[in-house]
């Protein structure tokens, strides 16, 4: 047995595959499944909020306390007037549970409903609007999420993402993350339709409590012109508040169609 | 946003610096692999044929540590929720392999023959937490010296 000197002519260990097709392949595969899932498990959580009723949910809340973290509250003052103005919608809009305001100083133009009675807004919002009745509205617009529980299907289609996104990345991957913050983009759609709802919502709150609809619009048509400013057309994409036009338009059309006046606002002490 | 954009950065940061070495490490063992050709190195555990008397023998080895880069290491996560062959890891292991035996030859350029050659590997971080993983690949084997080469190369 003799050693004959020489080497392989062809590698065979190595595929000589192009790696980057193989990667959009797998990728592609991943995130239909992951779409396919959030999708018929949204449809689920919709399904099961139907089904939760308020007292229950308020019972539910009660007993798990839900630590959210927005931001120190610095203006107690500003944030009991506020709580006054939303306890003064009672009559109109009644919940099972009370709603705690709770103020954050941001510049931030928005305010939010959370899961537990919450409702967070961000002080840059009372910059943005000059009458009591455009601030009431956007209280009102808030309320209206709880009146149609958007807070619980947010919540729910976000545990559905987390759960998914843990599933096919493992937990403490990086992509889990991205996965969940490119995701919610696409929930802009529904998240539009829900939007429009909790406005007719606060469109006849707003009628019941001051008997006219005037300063409705008035946080829209302020950003609707600031907007104006820089016209930055993706803005419109990944907002997932409906175009301000539409959403202004929609409001005069229904106050007309029902019937509310529109008369003077009052100005905004704060 | 901003995660997505570091990731997609971090990708092709990964698959266009990843390949650029891949290249230049296969360049590079394949030209040493010609150069070191006529020393052979062998699994079997005697000398091959008739060969000289054995003036002594020696431990030799060759090791080396690769990291993965970015790009495989996403392909391979990927290539766990689907099963088949991860084939990111395929060059990475050979070039590691290969590059093992070409230390090891290396070592000992002036060895007539290497017997009873043994490759061993170990991933030295299993990308547990910090996510880096890098894989190690160890050669061994006795390297023998015959009797006529042993006056021109003294024991060591």
């Amino acid at each position: 047995m003799n050693y004959q000197p020489s080497l392989p002519e062809h590698n065979d260990n190595v595929s000589h595959q192009r790696p980057v097709r193989e990667f959009f392949v797998l990728i592609t595969g991943v995130l239909v499944f992951v779409f396919i899932g959030y999708w018929v498990l949204g449809l689920f959580v919709d399904v099961a909020v139907d089904y939760l009723s308020s007292e229950q949910e308020a019972k539910l809340f009660s007993k798990v306390a839900i630590n959210w973290d927005f931001g120190e509250e610095l203006m107690p003052e500003e944030q009991a007037k506020l709580q006054g103005l939303v306890d003064a919608f009672k009559p109109c809009l009644s919940l099972p549970y009370p709603i705690t305001v709770s103020l954050v100083k941001s510049e931030v133009v928005n305010a939010m409903a959370v899961p537990g009675g919450k409702m967070v807004v961000f002080s840059g919002l009372l910059e943005s609007v000059s009458s009591t009745n455009g601030l009431m509205f956007i209280l009102a617009h808030e309320l209206g999420h709880f009146k149609n529980r958007d807070h619980l299907r947010l919540m729910g289609r976000g545990i559905v993402l987390s759960i998914l996104a843990m599933l096919a990345f493992g937990g403490d991957s990086g992509i889990s993350d991205i996965l969940v913050s490119t995701i919610n983009l696409r929930t802009a759609k529904y998240s539009q339709s829900r939007e429009s709802q909790a406005d007719h919502t606060a469109l006849r709150t707003l009628h019941c409590h001051f008997g006219h609809v005037g300063g409705a619009t008035e946080l829209f048509e302020t950003l609707k012109s600031q907007e104006e400013g820089f016209d930055f057309e993706m803005l419109h994409y990944f907002s997932t508040h409906p175009e301000l036009q539409q959403r202004i338009d929609d409001l005069h059309q229904l106050a007309q169609e029902l019937g509310f006046p529109v008369q003077e606002t009052k100005d905004l002490v704060f | 946003m901003e995660s997505l954009t570091i990731f997609l950065i971090l990708l092709a940061l990964g698959f266009v610096f990843g390949k650029l070495a891949e290249g230049r490490h296969y360049r590079s063992v394949q030209a040493r692999e010609e150069m070191l050709v006529r020393l052979p190195a062998t699994s079997c555990k005697k000398p091959m044929g008739n060969s000289p008397p054995i003036s002594h023998a020696q431990l030799v080895h060759g090791h080396v540590v690769i990291s993965v880069d970015y790009f495989k290491q996403i392909m391979a996560g990927l290539r766990n929720l689907f099963g088949g062959t991860i084939q990111a890891y395929e060059t990475l292991l050979d070039r590691a392999r290969r590059e093992a035996v070409l230390r090891l030859k290396e070592s000992c350029p002036t060895a007539n023959e290497i017997l009873n050659l043994r490759i061993e590997t170990s991933s030295i971080s299993k990308g547990g937490g910090d996510r880096i993983g890098c894989v190690e690949v160890l050669a061994y084997g006795t390297a023998i010296y015959y009797q006529q080469a042993s006056s021109q190369h003294p024991r060591p």
